[in-house]
């Protein structure tokens, strides 16, 4: 659940409210999850992949624990409403993210629906997935003026070091 | 074309003894050299008399399979951006013509294959080059136009110096009476000041290739000018002078010049040293620091790191910016922290 200053204000009364109560909640994010997990990046508004973000985040931490754990299985059942993704989820999500603590998800901002409700969408997609980034990368140049003089800095700098290691 | 005959007679009528050419003054000599610069710029002109079209391909992104209808001898890389949209007009810093670089208001010639080159592109080595050496001769040209009118100043060859050396540098003698004279913080702000000004007006720089009694005809004034076009002509391969014209100042340069100086930003004048005694007298060298419009530092991934930050804060706060006497900040915060642990 995102925490707001609005949340903190109003003694965590004021939520997000998704679904028709708190159960219908817990099976919207369940089947928001089971498909992210199936597709790897799913389109959603942008509430609903706010919210599921965390979830999905701690669900690769359960599932990195192993199929021995108790818990970690008990949970990947629950929120896994397709059981055929509970294998995928074991043997290859988690050992992609065997050297990260955090950070498995990645969220981008979409254009509005264009449907009647115009709802702001976004996109949420476990990282290291197959399909070309959602926006275009900004790559480095090392060869513009700036990264040029910033490159004759450095060995300056690096020249000067030694020499006066040497003195 | 009127007012520079007008110039021209007047100061042909003044040439009439060679005694009195030594008179000339600063702003004098300035415009009579432009009328002449002006006078063969027309008579070039005037070889393409009958409109001819060309056909120019350009390449580059977005751009596969646009093909220019073009005026011979009349249209340039310029007029071709202009066909294109205004990003290609205001970003465009050099062009490449069938490989050969290309000044960008240098008329075409022939049917080619057209490479508009910008600050930004994946190889812009060839342009930075072309960037510093604008810096440096903008340098030259409001060092030639501080000083006082009674004060000669001889402006010698501009150095090719790297980008990464991280300073471009313009070599010029003063008048023996300034031999003594030391520039202040307030002086080369006053020349950063002077810089920034024409940058502002956004002058283009005019590209004229002339044959070498034109360009000794221009420099007639000054022995050490004479010599370097003789050597210029000597090693050029096919004899030419290339000849740049900003503003009234027309100058030589060692290779092609970006469009104009509205593409400089950032512009510092950083240092002025005393180099030594040289063949025309005290010599002394400015130097000086200047980043292209549109790659401002924040938008590099590079320079997140701290380190980076605190030369930025040395390239764009502090005046003394050059590598050869830049401060140190990591020493100076290496420093602090002894002095902490210390206490």
């Amino acid at each position: 659940m995102r925490l707001t200053v609005r949340a903190l204000i109003s003694h965590g009364r004021v939520a997000r409210k998704i679904g028709l109560g708190p159960e219908s909640r817990i099976n919207v994010l369940r089947n928001i999850l089971t498909g992210l997990v199936r597709h790897e990046r799913i389109e959603t508004t942008r509430a609903r992949a706010d919210e599921v973000r965390f979830y999905a985040e701690k669900l690769i931490d359960y599932a990195k624990k192993g199929v021995t754990d108790e818990k970690a299985r008990k949970m990947v059942d629950f929120w896994l409403t397709e059981k055929d993704l509970i294998p995928k989820l074991f043997e290859v999500l988690a050992p992609r993210f065997e050297n990260q603590s955090s950070g498995y998800t990645h969220m981008a901002r979409i254009p509005n629906r264009e449907n009647l409700d115009r709802a702001a969408m976004a996109v949420l997609e476990y990282k290291g997935n197959p399909f070309p980034p959602p926006f275009p990368v900004r790559h480095k140049n090392e060869l513009n003026l700036i990264n040029q003089l910033l490159k004759g800095y450095q060995e300056e700098k690096a020249q000067l070091a030694t020499k006066i290691r040497d003195s | 074309a009127m007012a520079c005959r007008k110039v021209c007679q007047m100061v042909q009528r003044r040439l009439a003894s060679s005694a009195a050419a030594e008179r000339l003054s600063a702003a004098e000599l300035r415009s009579w050299r432009s009328a002449l610069f002006s006078k063969e710029q027309n008579r070039q002109r005037s070889l393409y008399p009958r409109i001819e079209k060309i056909e120019v391909a350009m390449q580059g992104p977005g751009l596969q399979g646009t093909r220019l209808v073009m005026n011979k001898g009349v249209s340039t890389p310029h007029s071709c951006a202009k066909h294109l949209t205004e990003w290609h007009v205001s970003s465009a810093a050099l062009a490449l013509v069938d490989g050969e670089l290309w000044h960008l208001h240098r008329p075409l010639t022939r049917s080619c294959i057209l490479r508009l080159l910008t600050f930004k592109d994946v190889d812009p080595q060839l342009v930075n080059q072309a960037f510093w050496r604008s810096c440096a001769s903008l340098l030259g040209q409001v060092l030639d136009d501080a000083f006082k009118e009674e004060y000669s100043v001889e402006l010698l060859n501009v150095l090719e110096v790297p980008v990464s050396a991280g300073a471009f540098c313009c070599d010029l003698v003063l008048d023996p009476r300034l031999d003594s004279w030391s520039p202040s913080e307030e002086n080369l702000r006053s020349l950063t000041r002077d810089a920034q000004q024409l940058i502002h007006k956004d002058l283009p720089w005019e590209p004229l290739e002339v044959a070498p009694p034109v360009a000794l005809e221009i420099f007639s004034h000054s022995r050490c000018k004479q010599e370097e076009v003789e050597e210029i002509a000597a090693h050029s391969p096919n004899g030419v002078v290339s000849l740049y014209r900003c503003g009234q100042h027309v100058m030589l340069s060692g290779g092609p010049l970006v469009a104009r100086t509205g593409l400089c930003c950032q512009y510092e004048v950083t240092a002025l040293h005393a180099v030594g005694e040289g063949q025309w007298g005290l010599q002394r060298r400015a130097q000086g620091l200047s980043l292209p419009v549109n790659l401002t530092v924040m938008r590099n991934s590079v320079l997140s790191n701290s380190r980076c930050h605190n030369l930025c804060f040395v390239l764009f706060s502090l005046k003394e910016f050059c590598f050869m006497q830049y401060v140190d900040q990591d020493c100076l915060l290496d420093q602090n922290c002894v002095s902490v642990s210390m206490c």
